[in-house]
């Protein structure tokens, strides 16, 4: 988790103006710190009231793996999207390895949410995610997003 | 490693092509080398070759051809083919 000196944090008006996932696939409630270019951690609160919940399972609701997966990278993106020069723009799964889920999670629990960049460049980040309930390891994995209106800017030029 | 085997290399591993398939080969000819692909190769180039290219450069790197005569002001002299 961040806390330099140039952490700061987000509610979810500011997570909304920084990047573009709504309802139902908005799914980090609050950034808690944000070192641009570095670091950042959310929140994600999962109440029953959640659209999966009833499809998975009726007789056993927990969280799905992709959602788990969406709220990781919605975390690891405000790394970048919380610089001036970035926010607002979409994203893209480039890959996604070393995927791990340690944890079922539950209505009721919050899932706490840590990522870092270890390389922003021409629009490609590179980082790895972690989660954890209660301090308990859950979903974690490295990823690599692209930002298409950065790669734009360097495509080559075709004939 | 000469450096026609490391520009070789990079090509092959990052869109997991035969080296034979190389000559000729043009932007989004093969199916990896789109705009994600695009940076990959440019990063797997920077790192063989201990470059850093400008943007500039980047744009025009447009084929397996090009790409040599951009390495050149780099002072990364591709090697003719045998």
């Amino acid at each position: 988790m961040s806390e330099g000196p140039n952490a700061v944090a987000f509610d979810i008006n500011g997570i909304i103006s920084h990047q573009r996932n709504r309802y139902p696939v908005l799914l980090i409630d609050r950034v808690t710190a944000v070192d641009p270019g570095k670091s950042a951690s959310a929140v994600k609160c999962f109440t029953y009231n959640e659209w999966f919940f009833p499809g998975h399972f009726d007789d056993e609701p927990n969280v799905p793996g992709f959602i788990q997966i969406e709220s990781l990278t919605q975390t690891f993106i405000m790394t970048f999207l919380c610089m001036e020069e970035y926010k607002g723009m979409k994203t893209n799964f480039v890959s996604l390895n070393n995927v791990k889920f340690k944890r079922k999670i539950v209505p009721g629990d919050v899932l706490e949410i840590d990522a870092v960049l270890t390389s922003f460049k021409r629009g490609i980040a590179i980082g790895s995610v972690q989660s954890a309930v209660k301090g308990e390891p859950a979903c974690s994995g490295d990823f690599i997003v692209a930002v298409p209106d950065i790669l734009d800017r360097f495509k080559p030029k075709t004939p | 490693m000469s450096n026609r085997e490391k520009y070789q290399a990079a090509f092959a591993e990052t869109f997991m092509l035969d080296p034979k398939d190389l000559t000729n080969l043009k932007y989004q000819e093969a199916a990896a080398w789109d705009s994600v692909g695009h940076m990959a190769l440019m990063a797997a180039l920077e790192e063989a070759f201990g470059i850093e290219m400008d943007i500039d450069d980047i744009i025009e790197f447009s084929s397996y051809e090009v790409g040599q005569d951009i390495l050149a002001k780099y002072n990364v002299s591709i090697e003719k083919a045998a």
